[in-house]
């Protein structure tokens, strides 16, 4: 195996360029080992390693006990898929380092070619492209992933409003597309009968199949190019809603025409028999999704002593939903955003901070990963072939699903702003034409194809391929650069004050009103209805404990402080201070004291120098202590998250800490005592973390109480690195302290890490982590069920 | 077209009503039915009490506060010109209208909605949401299931985003600023008042 080697002191773009051809070439000789060694299994592939040659000499001797043994038979399958899987990360590490290439060049399209390069090399060294492509492996393993990603964090308020557009997208829309490109490639088949071609023979129903196949808007391929533009809310959710909600139609559709392709003809019976179908296949789908759901939310309602498992119960659930639908042949798609959206609430209300960001850091890699894998097998599916181009055919496709595509647009929003509010322009609907990408989906439903029915299907795969390659490559290159030229509203700022919270509910309950006096049951009344039989009923068995009663503006408020709290940690700056004294309460939601209303601005005026001091010194104790406590983390002893406990008084102490902070300015000018070293990350952490009672207490006492807040939050997963900046050994604080929180078993004796140098680059580390965009779905937590 | 005519004489001033609210004759006369049907005793004109016979209005937390919006000050009764004025906050905002066209702002307009909105919490009509009176719209949506500290804590934190000019209080132009990002033509907006 090359080895890398990494190149210090160079320029960064020289490093990163070969960074990159490095990780190609790996790449590329990693899958050809892959594919070599799964075809043959003798000891002489193309880069053997030096085992097969040990293995090879001691066979020629006697039976000697073999040292060193290849099995590769064994490992063979996991060792694949991770290869796989491998090369799919670092493909999507080695496109970000290139410096402008991920702006210009979405990264569906780079994963394709990536595809077919793979392909082609595989197929360059001789060996047969393994069959990746594999319909069952797509739908059973790489599309769930995605769409529970897309279902949990759906943006529920904008879906609600819009849903009756997007129905009609999805379900009008989509039969229109099928049944005009089914229809006129029929007709354009059938042309030329003086000069009887192989496209003569293709029926009436085969071709409404594939025009079924090929007009579904894949959610794949729209979330992968639409999350690239950023473009506003209402075109975002049309588009995708409508990728979504089509899968029932392309369920009913294919299994439709599927079955009586063979047979040749379709009775009116039969056709009836499928909208009655499709109405059981969408609402069943939706049912079984909804019941999983709430068996989802109940199950996570018990979990408060076993929080390490919480987020199986996600993925579980939800899994199980899509694959009972895919069992009864309804829409598995459905099922899982039904699930999502309905569990999402009321798990969110259960489970603990750390397990709300462990799914949504396992979704969104999930879902990442399963992405870049389809796109990259649909490159390598297309270099495997089989296929057999016919220029005709393909090319009518690809103009017939365009026009159809755009007439559909069109003519729905003419009948649609008939009856909506807010209207939608000419630009929205350009754009929601041009959206309709068609992706993965569409090839893997032609794979399925019986070649005994459908001797065409190369055909079809051929044009499917090719369609999906047009829209992917020329609509989603250039949907940016029109994006901006046509000067398409973005998406705003997702940060939702509470202001906007507290008048949006108020002008729910006034339109509500307005509606009861005009006498018009309105979206808003049966929104109002839903809401109170929510909180009367479905959120008392489904919601553990005391936040069974929390209202929705609470819960808000709550997570806007606590995201407010962790934005101050993270700019590193403002908090010279600790506030109030604590008053720790254990409870979740409600404070037993209040306060006492602005004690800070009658201490501060007499803060002397030295009290400053000690103020530091015991923040530097409690430093190292926290440091200590999360040093043994064993998932049996798992304690009692000090965070949540801590949470309410975090939130009002911040605060009160915001004012201070204003105020510590002025007294700064008066005080020359130097600041800490300035606003490194874990200082204010240990600040916003600790709170010794400052101002009335003697600083080394054995009264301080300590309130350990593991700031785990979603910014920063990596938690555990605080770092002991100061060094100072303070052991003999440890056993004084009366922190309200169960310690994890102190290893006794171990002193502390050694500071300075360790302190620098644990530091770095630090603010890396801290630093870390993650995925960029925050702005969807703030969405509120139903708000 | 002669039913509706004459129905449409049955309202005073008809045709001035449907130039100032921009409604259509169809929707004037869905309106006044409906007014007369609120009207129990057949006034000609109603009083809160008709409202609040209502079931829907009884459950809504701001329910009493829409009422009152409905009465100008001081008054307790309502006549049907003023009920149409009311509503007609609510139409849809239509976006292509040409603006130079009307002198006058259009009652639907985004400023008058959320002038609308507006004077349903600042229940005093001195321009600006004190304190006391967003406590007192929280205190009604929340209930009594949130403790007295949370909601001055929410209070609090409310007036110190909007509140730009420090005065601890929200006037219409912060109330208009903290909303620049909610889409009230289409929230404020009933499709059946198109």
């Amino acid at each position: 195996m090359p080895s890398r080697t990494v190149i210090y002191g160079s320029s960064g773009r020289l490093r990163r360029l070969i960074l990159v051809m490095v990780l190609l070439f790996l790449e590329g000789s990693v899958l050809t080992l892959g594919a070599a060694s799964s075809n043959h299994y003798s000891p002489t592939p193309a880069h053997s390693d030096s085992h097969n040659a040990q293995n090879q000499s001691s066979q020629h001797r006697e039976k000697a006990f073999p040292v060193l043994d290849f099995n590769y038979n064994g490992v063979k399958t996991p060792f694949e898929i991770a290869l796989w899987v491998l090369l799919a990360s670092l493909m999507k590490l080695g496109f970000h380092l290139i410096p402008h290439l991920s702006n210009i060049v979405p990264e569906s399209c780079l994963l394709i070619t990536v595809g077919l390069l793979v392909g082609g090399i595989i197929k360059f060294a001789g060996e047969e492209v393994p069959p990746v492509m594999d319909s069952r492996l797509f739908f059973l393993c790489l599309l769930p992933p995605i769409i529970l990603d897309a279902g949990y964090f759906l943006p529920i308020r904008p879906f609600m409003e819009n849903l009756g557009t997007i129905l009609i997208f999805a379900v009008v829309g989509t039969l229109w597309n099928a049944f005009f490109v089914g229809g006129l490639l029929y007709a354009v088949c059938q042309i030329r009968p003086e000069n009887p071609s192989f496209l003569h023979q293709i029926g009436l129903l085969q071709c409404l199949l594939f025009g079924s196949i090929i007009s579904a808007v894949d959610p794949v391929a729209v979330l992968a190019v639409f999350e690239e533009i950023h473009i506003n809310e209402l075109l975002h959710i049309l588009v995708f809603g409508e990728s979504l909600l089509n899968d029932a139609v392309t369920v009913v559709l294919y299994h439709l025409f599927e079955e009586f392709a063979g047979i040749g003809t379709v009775t009116w019976l039969n056709g009836f028999l499928g909208v009655i179908s499709f109405l059981v296949v969408a609402l069943g789908g939706v049912l079984i999704g909804a019941i999983y759901g709430i068996l989802a939310a109940f199950t996570s309602r018990f979990s408060s002593h076993t929080r390490v498992i919480e987020p199986l119960f996600v993925f579980v659930y939800s899994y199980m939903a899509y694959l009972s639908a895919e069992m009864f042949h309804l829409s598995g798609i459905m099922a899982l955003i039904a699930c999502g959206a309905v569990m999402r609430p009321y798990m969110e209300a259960n489970i603990s901070h750390k397990s709300h960001t462990t799914i949504k850091y396992f979704l969104k890699m999930w879902s990442s990963v399963s992405e870049t894998l389809i796109f990259i097998f649909l490159g390598v599916a297309t270099v495997a072939g089989p296929h057999s181009w016919n220029w005709t055919f393909v090319t009518v496709t690809v103009i017939l699903c365009l026009l159809a595509r755009v007439i559909g647009v069109v003519g729905l929003t003419y009948i649609i702003n008939k009856v909506r509010i807010v209207k939608l322009t000419t630009k929205d609907q350009f754009i929601i034409a041009y959206g309709g990408l068609r992706g993965a989906i569409a090839f893997s439903l032609g794979f399925l194809l019986d070649k005994k029915h459908f001797p065409e299907r190369e055909l079809f795969l051929t044009a499917i391929i090719t369609v999906i390659f047009f829209t992917v490559f020329v609509q989603g290159m250039t949907i940016k650069p029109l994006v901006e030229l046509l000067a398409v509203k973005k998406k705003q700022e997702a940060k939702r004050s509470i202001n906007e919270e507290i008048h949006t509910q108020f002008l729910d309950h006034l339109l509500t009103g307005i509606e009861d006096i005009c006498g018009h049951y309105g979206h808003h009344h049966w929104k109002d209805k839903l809401n109170r039989f929510n909180k009367k009923y479905v959120k008392k068995w489904l919601i553990a404990g005391e936040r069974s009663k929390e209202p929705q503006l609470i819960a808000f408020y709550h997570k806007m402080e606590m995201k407010q709290a962790i934005q101050l940690v993270e700019s590193g700056g403002g908090l010279k201070l600790p506030a109030t004294p604590s008053t720790v309460s254990m409870q979740n939601i409600q404070p037993r004291k209040p306060a006492p209303a602005k004690p800070a601005e009658r201490a501060l005026p007499q803060l002397p120098k030295n009290r400053e001091e000690e103020i530091r010194k015991i923040l530097r104790t409690n430093l190292q202590r926290t440091r200590q406590r999360l040093r043994s983390y064993n998932r049996h002893t798992l304690v009692v998250d000090p965070y949540e406990d801590g949470l309410s008084d975090l939130l009002i102490k911040k605060q009160k800490m915001l004012e201070i902070e204003k105020k510590i300015k002025e007294m700064n000018k008066y005080l020359t005592v130097p600041a800490p070293p300035p606003d490194s990350p874990t200082m204010c952490r240990a600040r916003l973390a600790s709170d010794p009672q400052a101002y009335n207490v003697k600083p080394v006492s054995d009264k301080v109480p300590v309130i350990q807040v593991d700031l785990a939050s979603p910014q920063s997963p990596d938690s555990v690195n605080l770092l002991d900046e100061f060094g100072q050994a303070n052991q003999q604080q440890q056993e004084e302290e009366q922190g309200l929180m169960m310690k994890p078993p102190l290893r006794p004796g171990e002193p502390n890490k050694p500071g300075e140098a360790d302190g620098a680059k644990d530091q770095q580390k630090l603010m890396r982590c801290l630093s870390d965009p993650g995925p960029s779905a925050d702005e969807d937590e703030d969405e509120a069920f139903l708000p | 077209m002669g039913s509706s005519s004459s129905s449409l004489n049955k309202i005073p001033n008809a045709q001035e009503l449907m130039q100032e609210t921009g409604f259509s004759a169809a929707h004037l006369l869905r309106l006044y039915e409906r007014f007369e049907w609120l009207d129990r005793d057949n006034r000609g004109n109603l009083s809160p009490e008709d409202f609040e016979a209502l079931g829907g209005l009884a459950m809504n937390p701001i329910g009493g506060r829409i009422i009152c919006a409905f009465f100008s000050p001081g008054q307790d009764t309502m006549d049907f010109p003023s009920f149409v004025r009311i509503l007609a906050h609510f139409r849809p905002t239509d976006r292509h209208r040409n603006k130079g066209g009307t002198q006058q702002e259009l009652p639907n307009s985004r400023n008058r909605k959320l002038k609308f909105a507006f004077q349903l919490y600042d229940m005093d009509r001195d321009g600006k949401i004190s304190r006391e009176e967003l406590l007192q719209v929280l205190r009604a949506m929340l209930g009594l299931q949130v403790t007295e500290e949370q909601l001055q804590s929410i209070a609090e934190r409310a007036i110190k985003e909007a509140d730009l000019d420090k005065d601890d209080a929200i006037s219409f132009e912060e109330f208009k600023k903290s909303l620049e990002k909610v889409n009230i033509e289409e929230k404020m907006s009933i499709g059946f008042l198109q």
